[in-house]
């Protein structure tokens, strides 16, 4: 797995890909989706899939894949090599999400949570199979949200593909076992190896397993938080770990989207009380009281000033 | 799921975001600074801001662009205050105007130093030195000199004619810029295939004789405006319509239903419940194709997993 593509620009959202095997075109194929590195609060998410001729299944399952949960680090790198190796009949596909792109999603003015996000990228990892000529037949889903509603979301968009959405389909079926390894190898090596494109001078990368409950993660995150920037891209700003720490040991910034309430809040964006609209006097008395600025100035927000 | 922020007091900083003309920090000349000073504003009455340069030769206003949610980084620093301060050049005509109206009334032909004093803003004498300050003094004043020395008396004719010529060309300035001076919002970026054919010229004069009244006082600004014979704008009270009232009739009334019906033996009166006032106001309201409160804590058919 070549991984530079990514490496060069880690802020983005970037696709691995093998060969499409040419039987692939010919032949009626299955595909498995998997992700890997959905709840960690650094690092990227990364979605894999695996696709290979539905005769082929048998092979498949000899090389005794499994849920990439159950095997050491070194049987996953292995049983990748093994899957690279059989190039002839199995392909696969990578979407390395990072954890800049995890962070403005979710941040976003309209928010764009996990869930969607997760299911666009499965989506466009299918379509992405589909236009690259793989016959595909049948699907296979490891849930994300309600498996019902999402088998029948992927159903709709891709019609005559018979989909199957289960949860816990990477130890089902081994097409989806296969789709986990990759995504979980892919994960590994970039979080191993990961660049970072901040002036940090040394790292410290012993930031543990990225999970909020690490408490190695948790220790890194605490040291690596700037008071006015939060933290380097690596870390998911829209994860509630560290969307804490930066509340409490970070600069306070307010952006204008900030849910505020109450009497203040309205106040301070001059918002005026919906009894004042049918009071008749309010409005009149107030214009004379003060000199009201022209509104050449006041669309473009200028003010004269008393002092600095 | 925002966590209720507090806002700390704003910091005094000592250092501002500002865009400048040239000649404003222009120091060849003189080997004195551009300093700010604290100048009596003519509309407000009170203090504002202004900045005199190379040695008091120039005067110019200082106005802050100010908008919620803003900051800058300046070089290596963040800078919380996000103002753009603006350093334009004014007439200083203007501020001196008050002067000459209060000393006015004297009806006195009197020398400069003695109308431009202010004990509360000594700084007002430095205008004076400012170049077109005696130079222009003719445009709102009539002129008088006694062997070397000149004298001055306030006019209200000449100043009228004077700002009438400001408002023409600020006119002339709108045009230039396509500024919108109409009822309606426009778009700049918005590009109009259509030419503007709606602007009126009453509205540029308005609209300019609005950005002059923000450099004179109101009733100035009053007299300006019978000046340009522009028709005071109605207040919009006298716009609202009418406030409605019940017409009464002379006829009589006739129930439109029958409530005798209610008073049969085998109606079974019910003692009428208790409304809080707030039930009462909401039981008028036409709740059509509405949900009930209560709707929306039912259990959902699946709580979506996360």
């Amino acid at each position: 797995m070549d991984l530079s593509p990514y490496e060069t620009d880690n802020s983005v959202s970037c696709r691995l890909a093998s060969q499409i095997p040419d039987v692939c075109r010919t032949e009626d194929c299955c595909l498995g989706i998997d992700e890997a590195g959905r709840g960690p609060v650094l690092g990227p998410m990364v979605y894999g899939i695996c696709f290979c001729p539905v005769s082929k299944k048998p092979q498949l399952k000899a090389s005794k894949v499994a849920d990439s949960k159950t095997l050491t680090e070194a049987e996953r790198e292995n049983l990748f090599q093994t899957l690279d190796k059989a190039k002839s009949y199995i392909g696969w596909a990578v979407q390395i999400l990072s954890p800049n792109t995890i962070s403005t999603s979710m941040l976003q003015r309209t928010k764009y949570n996990l869930n969607a996000l997760s299911h666009d990228t499965a989506i466009g990892l299918v379509q992405y199979a589909l236009d690259s000529g793989v016959q595909l037949t049948e699907v296979f889903v490891d849930t994300v949200g309600p498996a019902e509603k999402y088998q029948e979301k992927l159903s709709k968009l891709f019609p005559g593909i018979e989909v199957t959405v289960r949860p816990k389909a990477d130890s089902l079926f081994p097409v989806v076992s296969a789709a986990s390894i990759c995504a979980k190898v892919a994960r590994d090596r970039v979080v191993k190896g990961w660049n970072f494109p901040e002036d940090l001078e040394e790292v410290d990368a012993d930031y543990g397993s990225g999970y909020p409950s690490d408490p190695k993660t948790k220790a890194w995150l605490l040291k690596y938080l700037d008071p006015v920037f939060g933290y380097p891209q690596f870390v998911r700003f829209s994860w509630s770990t560290a969307q804490t720490l930066m509340d409490s040991k970070g600069v306070t910034v307010h952006w204008d989207d900030d849910d505020e309430d109450g009497e203040k809040a309205a106040q301070r964006q001059n918002n005026r009380s919906m009894l004042a609209y049918f009071s008749a006097s309010a409005g009149g008395n107030n214009q004379n009281a003060t000199h009201q600025t022209h509104r050449f100035f006041t669309e473009r927000r200028l003010k004269s000033l008393d002092t600095l | 799921m925002a966590t209720k922020k507090k806002r700390t007091p704003d910091v005094q900083n000592d250092s501002w975001v500002v865009i400048a003309a040239d000649s404003a920090i222009d120091t060849k000349k003189d080997d004195s600074d551009p300093a700010f000073v604290r100048l009596r504003n003519p509309t407000t009455d009170a203090a504002s801001l202004y900045m005199l340069s190379s040695g008091d030769v120039q005067l110019f206003e200082v106005k802050a662009f100010e908008e919620d949610f803003h900051s800058w980084f300046v070089g290596q620093n963040v800078q919380r205050d996000g103002r753009l301060l603006f350093v334009t050049p004014m007439d200083p005509l203007y501020l001196i105007l008050p002067y000459y109206i209060k000393s006015g009334k004297e009806e006195k032909f009197q020398p400069v130093d003695q109308v431009v004093m202010d004990e509360e803003f000594p700084a007002c004498s430095r205008l004076l030195s400012c170049t077109r300050s005696l130079a222009s003094l003719h445009h709102i004043a009539e002129e008088k000199e006694v062997g070397k020395l000149k004298f001055h008396r306030y006019s209200q004719e000449k100043t009228m004619n004077w700002l009438k010529k400001k408002v023409e060309r600020t006119v002339s300035a709108l045009k230039a810029r396509n500024i919108s001076v109409g009822e309606g919002v426009k778009s700049t970026t918005y590009v109009r295939v259509k030419s503007e054919s709606d602007c009126h010229e009453e509205d540029y004069l308005r609209y300019a004789h609005g950005l002059i009244s923000e450099y004179l006082s109101e009733d100035l600004s009053k007299a300006l405006l019978k000046h340009l014979q522009l028709p005071e704008l109605t207040s919009p009270k006298e716009t609202e319509p009418p406030s409605k009232k019940r017409k009464l009739s002379d006829k009589q009334v006739e129930a439109g239903e029958d409530y005798t019906k209610f008073n049969s033996a085998d109606f079974a009166r019910k003692p009428p419940k208790k409304m809080t006032a707030a039930q009462k106001s909401l039981s008028k309201v036409d709740k059509t194709g509405m949900k009930t409160m209560s709707s929306f804590f039912s259990p959902k058919v699946k709580a979506e997993k996360k």
